[in-house]
């Protein structure tokens, strides 16, 4: 498989009050092309921080990111914002949709960011809106009117749009109740299945079941690696392989 | 009052940059307010004080012509109308060039030239030294104080002083304080020169030149107007060459200290301009107060505090902003006022030291604290209608989107415009404030356009004149057929115009100056006459509209005008405008001033126009060199007009200078403060924004963009509005100086230059503090919040 992603010694620290703490410790890893990469480990380890650093959103204090082939890290902030709205979608916990545009204006405003033609543009939204189920009578609604579910789902339009070459997901059902919840990674899912590479970071391991590779983070490091293989519904052997993963892992 | 005191320091500590801008805007009007009170407070009395100290009486009458000294004449003269007078005696030289400015520049008044004996022991409107050097004792001059406050003339300068043939270089040995004769704007300057140049002068102009100067005390009763028309008629009657001119003390004042007052009401709108900014600013500051701490404000309510204490700590912080602002705006105009000073004693001539003023200061002070406090407390009410429960689950929404007017699928505007269409919708209630402030600078702008434009670029003397002509000689009678003759055989000459001028009495005890025209429909200033149409029969006259209306009189009513023992009726045919005389003028043609006067026993004025000032100033020598015995008054009108319009050229570029300015200032301050809480309610929207692949330049231009269309509407047609609006507005105000319908030129190139200045100073700034935006970081703003 291709290598999308490529860190090299990548570390992160914060400082707090003149106390340093360091987050990410000399990771280097790589994330695959078609991959759906979930990055798992407990509050506090690391994991979005992670997430971020690979997106080009947050610099890492020391190391490099490779994604196919170019180093992001050393981009300015509107080279990397560029580069994000070419190659990678967000979905975050909190959806943060702009609430003072409508459903497909919040799809749109990233569409047309690489689609110039509107009315393209305009189309691919609405499809995509469609296929995460997200019908024509919510498209002029605003995000406060839609449901949690709703909302997270024009996320993953929103961040699918322009066909990115990696999602990047930060606990998309995190603040959603189980329904809802599978809806946004039966979504994520259908997009993996399409050929869109996924790194999503969870501490849920329903969710987590949907990756076909698992990254373990403790203490700022990758403390496991699991393959999963491609996700399949009902499987439950795979529940407890990834179960028996993270119980070794310590979570 | 400590829960209050702890909250407004919390308030000040969040809200650092709303504090700084709504604290300069406040200070800015504070400043003003200051300066147009220190003005308003200070100039007229200290004009005042000056003529108490000086014992200037009521007026000065100036007898010209006298030929040689004759206090008996005098004296029967002022008969029993007033309790004293003084007499002086000197060379009076009419509309003369002389040089006002150390740099050379020239200014055309009527000077007196004394000796130091007859100047210096005046009984009445004394002469006063306010600083000499005698060891300078040979060939020297004391000039007017105004020659050195804004000529920057020096003791012991060189003086160039040109009168007649006669050029001297005299030293400078004093500057000389006096009611009547020490400001341009008053029309008279007062020499003193060295015994031996005076005489001189007196050799050689003596007879033609000799003045007398009556300053008089009237008696309670005795109306200044008829006492001065008496004076004038008896005067004529006396010796048809000699003429006599009252100056009221009123007047003189009211000509030392107008521009001042211009000034400092210049500054008053400028003021309440600021002041309206300063109440949107505050009301908008409050509005994003609650929105952007609305659970704050929920959890202060929810651990007791109520909506009171709440209100009492905005309350606070913005009259601690006002007092800080207004003792510092106060603190600062007094720095400022050396500069303001100087721009009043240039233009009133009088030694003014300004000091500190507890009326103008606790004015000033008192209005801002004021305005703050009510537009602070008009603003909290709606503090009382937060629930604390609904606020602390965010429940308000400080925004209820319901339409949806820019949408991106049918936008025709790129991207970044669309979006920035966008955050105009959603920042409405701010761009609507910015189209108000930005359209009542525009109207100021126009306005000190307007002045500029027509009292220094290019003056409209058809309405600072009655008559427009190049030139005018008057003659004694006898020659004025010579004189008229000697005037048409010259071939530069055009439009001869004959005309009188003569004082008359109406409605018991107004002094009216009539003007008379051989024929009225040949004058050059036909504009004069801005209702009805001028006289054209032996019954008819017009008057000044102002005047007219406020004795009641409409065209087609009577006027009865009283002259000695004579009086007629004449029907009013038509208004005219005019600043002389406090607006009291009248026209009429030669029939008619018959039915009143001899005008045999006049002098004739012969009024012409030349192509060029040369012509004017070759022809007016050549005619003194051909009648000097009989002509007793020239005038070039070009060095006439020159004169009277310096101090409004000062004045209005200054005005010009300042309110651009300071609509520029009140442009940045208020999109400094709308675009910083923009950002500021709107920064995880960028941040969402940065993280979906939107650049900061692109969100930079968004931001500066959303702001643009308010300006630029409000500046087009705020700019459209004025236009129409500038003379309407100006009218008002001209009213009140005799100008009825008056029509100024407003360049519209100038309108262009300052609505194309205002909205590229406006989107550079807005560019500039846009780039804000660069701080937000998507990951902090989103992930690590």
């Amino acid at each position: 498989m291709n290598e999308i992603i490529k860190t090299n010694k990548l570390c992160k620290t914060f400082s707090n009050g003149g106390v340093q703490q360091h987050v990410l410790r000399n990771i280097d890893l790589s994330i695959y092309e078609g991959d759906f990469t979930v990055i798992m480990g407990a509050s506090g380890a690391g994991k979005s921080t992670l997430l971020y650093a690979l997106s080009g959103m947050d610099k890492p204090t020391l190391g490099e990111v490779v994604f196919a082939g170019e180093t992001i890290t050393k981009k300015s902030p509107d080279e990397l914002a560029v580069f994000r709205r070419k190659n990678c979608g967000f979905v975050f916990q909190q959806t943060y949709l702009v609430d003072s545009m409508s459903v497909l204006d919040n799809v749109l405003a990233a569409g047309l960011l690489t689609e110039k033609n509107k009315k393209v543009a305009a189309s691919k939204a609405k499809e995509i809106l469609k296929s995460v189920d997200i019908e024509e009578g919510l498209w002029e609604k605003f995000p406060t009117q839609l449901s949690g579910g709703e909302a997270q789902r024009v996320g993953i339009a929103r961040a699918l749009v322009n066909k990115p070459r990696l999602v990047f997901a930060d606990e998309p059902t995190g603040a959603l109740n189980s329904k809802t919840g599978k809806d946004v990674l039966d979504a994520l899912t259908k997009a993996n299945n399409e050929g869109q590479s996924i790194v999503m970071v969870t501490h849920d391991i329903t969710s987590a079941r949907r990756g076909n590779r698992i990254l373990y983070v403790k203490d700022g490091e990758i403390a496991g690696k699991l393959d999963l293989g491609k996700y399949v519904s009902g499987d439950k052997e795979r529940h407890l392989k990834l179960r028996d993963f993270l119980g070794g892992m310590g979570w | 009052m400590t829960k209050e005191l702890l909250l407004a320091k919390s308030h000040f500590r969040k809200n650092k940059g709303t504090t700084a801008g709504i604290f300069l805007l406040m200070l800015m009007a504070a400043f003003l307010l200051s300066l147009s009170m220190i003005i308003f407070t200070d100039v007229y009395p200290t004009a005042q004080r000056s003529s108490e100290k000086l014992d200037s009486g009521d007026g000065v009458i100036k007898i010209y012509n006298i030929k040689e000294r004759d206090d008996g004449f005098i004296k029967e003269l002022m008969g029993d109308d007033v309790v004293r007078f003084g007499i002086s005696y000197a060379l009076n030289y009419s509309a003369v060039s002389v040089i006002s400015n150390k740099d050379g520049a020239n200014v055309v008044v009527n000077t007196l030239v004394e000796n130091p004996e007859e100047a210096f022991s005046k009984t009445m409107a004394k002469t006063e030294i306010v600083s000499e050097d005698t060891s300078i004792t040979d060939n020297y001059i004391y000039l007017p104080y105004q020659l050195h406050s804004s000529g920057n003339f020096e003791i012991g300068d060189t003086y160039k002083l040109a009168l007649g043939n006669n050029r001297y270089d005299l030293k400078i040995r004093g500057f000389l304080e006096n009611t009547y004769y020490g400001c341009n704007n008053s029309g008279c300057y007062e020499m003193v020169v060295s015994d031996k140049v005076y005489d001189e002068l007196l050799e050689v102009h003596g007879d033609t030149n000799l003045c007398a100067a009556v300053p008089y005390k009237l008696k309670d009763g005795v109306k200044q107007s008829r006492f001065s028309t008496r004076v004038s008629n008896d005067v004529i009657k006396h010796d048809l060459c000699m003429s006599a001119e009252n100056v009221s003390l009123s007047d003189v004042i009211m000509s030392r200290t107008f521009m001042s007052l211009i000034i400092a009401v210049s500054f008053l709108t400028v003021t309440i301009i600021v002041m309206a900014v300063v109440t949107m600013m505050i009301a908008n500051s409050i509005s994003n107060y609650v929105k952007e701490n609305m659970k704050t404000v929920g959890a202060l309510k929810a651990i007791g505090y109520t909506g009171r204490n709440i209100k009492a700590s905005l309350l606070l912080m913005f009259l601690e902003i006002a007092v800080i602002a207004s003792v510092v705006g106060i603190a600062l105009s007094y720095v400022a006022l050396p500069v303001i000073s100087n721009v009043v004693v240039a233009q009133m001539g009088l030694p003014y030291s300004s000091a500190f003023s507890i009326i103008a200061s606790l004015v000033a002070f008192t209005l801002v604290f004021a305005f703050t406090f009510i537009a602070t407390l008009i603003s909290v009410r709606k503090i009382n209608k937060i629930v604390p429960i609904v606020a602390l689950r965010e429940g308000i929404e400080s925004h209820n989107f319901k339409s949806n007017p820019i949408k991106l699928e049918k936008s025709v505007l790129g991207l970044d415009m669309s979006l920035a269409m966008k955050t105009l919708f959603t920042n409405l209630k701010q761009n609507i404030i910015t189209f108000v402030i930005t359209a009542f600078l525009i109207f100021l702008c126009v306005i000190a356009l307007l002045m500029y434009e027509n009292f220094n670029r290019n003056p409209n003397l058809k309405l600072m004149a009655l008559e427009i002509f190049s030139g005018s000689v008057g003659v004694e009678n006898m020659d004025s057929e010579e004189a008229y003759g000697f005037l048409a055989s010259r071939p530069e000459v055009k439009n001869i115009r004959k005309t009188y001028d003569f004082r008359a009495t109406t409605n018991d005890e107004d002094s009216i100056i009539l003007n008379v025209f051989e024929d009225p429909s040949k004058m050059d200033n036909t504009d004069v006459c801005y209702k009805g149409r001028l006289p054209s029969h032996d019954n008819e006259i017009c008057i000044s509209g102002k005047y007219a209306k406020n004795i009641g009189l409409n065209i087609g009513d009577e006027i009865r005008f009283e002259l000695g023992d004579k009086s007629y009726t004449y029907i009013i045919t038509g208004f005219i405008q005019t600043t002389n005389n406090g607006g009291r003028e009248g026209i009429m043609n030669e029939a008619a001033a018959r039915n009143l006067v001899d005008l045999d026993n006049y002098i004739t004025y012969y009024a012409f126009d030349t192509e060029t000032e040369e012509e004017t100033s070759k022809l007016l020598d050549d005619f003194e060199a051909e009648f000097g015995d009989s002509l007793v008054n020239k005038t070039n009108f070009y060095k006439n007009i020159e004169g009277s319009l310096a101090t409004f050229k000062g004045i209005a570029t200054l005005m010009l200078v300042v309110v651009c300015t300071i609509s520029g200032a009140v442009i940045i301050l208020v999109l400094y403060l709308l675009i910083r809480s923009l950002i500021f309610s709107k920064r995880k929207d960028y941040g969402i924004y940065k993280a979906i692949g939107y650049t900061s330049r692109s969100l930079v231009i968004q931001t500066a963009a959303s702001f643009m269309p308010s300006i630029i509407v409000s500046t087009v047609l705020s700019s459209i509005a004025s236009y129409f609006l500038a003379n309407p507005y100006m009218q008002m105000i001209m009213i009140n100086f005799g100008l009825m319908k008056c029509t100024f030129t407003i360049p519209i190139p100038g309108v262009i230059i300052i609505a194309a200045s205002m909205i590229v100073v406006s989107f550079l700034f807005a560019v500039f503090e846009s780039r804000r935006v660069k701080k937000i970081e998507a990951y902090n703003m989103l992930v690590a919040e």
